[in-house]
């Protein structure tokens, strides 16, 4: 065997590896060679003392596949955390969007009701206008708006505790989720 | 010789060779061969693999006479890794060097 088919017959051995590495390798060889001329030495003898190409294609296959079990592990974890983000936001939809849409609607629907009652003298000063007054409504109206007031006030501490409090349980889910990669 | 075992040893060797001096690949294969049989082609392998694992770097050095030569030097990892080598033969010559003196004695 010559230099060539040497090379040639390595070269084909090698097709999985990147063009790169192949050309890195295939340099060696020819490296080799060309020292080995040097010397006196002809292709023949250098080709024999090298061995089989199919030989040493097999070494350098073993070593890329060992390098392949490596990066599909990485990936492998690339996926998951892919995976994971992926779940993070299905999981999220339920379990942090409706506790917070709830929420939200407990939070207006206090509000509104507070702001309904305070306002409700008002509906006594209309029937004022109307010329329909009864001194019983505007009493009732007072005292509705005097609830509203206290209504008012409740909900302003109740807001800020479960602004707070989801906040918290924002933080918890997302160490929950941190926590749920590190594992992995 | 065993395949896998002169691997193990083949190893070892170019180790040892670069402890002192960067070599390029054709000086390394024939330090090795002029003393022992291999099937010269598996060096590349191995230092592919043994640079790959970072016991060696590269580089191309211009020579006087035809192409540029690859040369590799020993790393820390590498000197790290051949101390090991070293002292795992030794155990492992020592052992067997025992077994044949007694076995040849008796």
């Amino acid at each position: 065997m010559n230099k060539e088919q040497f090379l040639k017959q390595l070269n084909a051995s090698l097709t999985r590896l990147s063009l790169e590495e192949r050309e890195d390798i295939l340099q060696d060889y020819e490296e080799y060679f060309e020292i080995g001329m040097e010397e006196g030495k002809s292709e023949q003898e250098i080709s024999k003392s090298l061995g089989n190409p199919k030989q040493i294609s097999k070494e350098l296959m073993a070593t890329y596949h060992l390098g392949q079990v490596e990066q599909t592990t990485s990936a492998g974890n690339v996926m998951r955390a892919v995976w994971a983000v992926i779940g993070l936001g299905f999981f999220n939809l339920v379990i942090v969007l409706g506790p917070f849409i709830a929420l939200i609607g407990v939070v207006i629907a206090g509000w509104v009701s507070a702001i309904g009652f305070i306002l409700a003298p008002l509906g006594a000063l209309f029937n004022l206008v109307l010329g329909n007054f009864q001194l019983f409504d505007l009493f009732f109206a007072l005292g509705l708006c005097g609830i509203g007031i206290f209504i008012a006030m409740g909900m302003f501490v109740a807001t800020s505790a479960l602004t707070k409090g989801f906040i918290r349980y924002l933080k918890f889910n997302a160490s929950l989720v941190k926590g749920g990669l590190k594992n992995d | 010789m065993n395949v896998q075992f002169k691997k193990g040893v083949l190893e070892l060797c170019v180790l040892v060779l670069l402890d002192k001096q960067d070599r390029y690949g054709y000086e390394l294969v024939q330090k090795i061969s002029d003393q022992i049989e291999i099937s010269e082609g598996s060096v590349y392998p191995l230092l592919r693999r043994l640079t790959k694992e970072e016991y060696f770097t590269t580089y191309l050095q211009e020579s006087t006479e035809g192409p540029p030569r690859k040369y590799y030097t020993l790393t820390e990892k590498g000197r790290r890794y051949l101390q090991e080598l070293l002292m795992e033969w030794n155990e492992f010559s020592n052992g067997v060097n025992q077994l044949i003196k007694e076995g040849v004695n008796q």
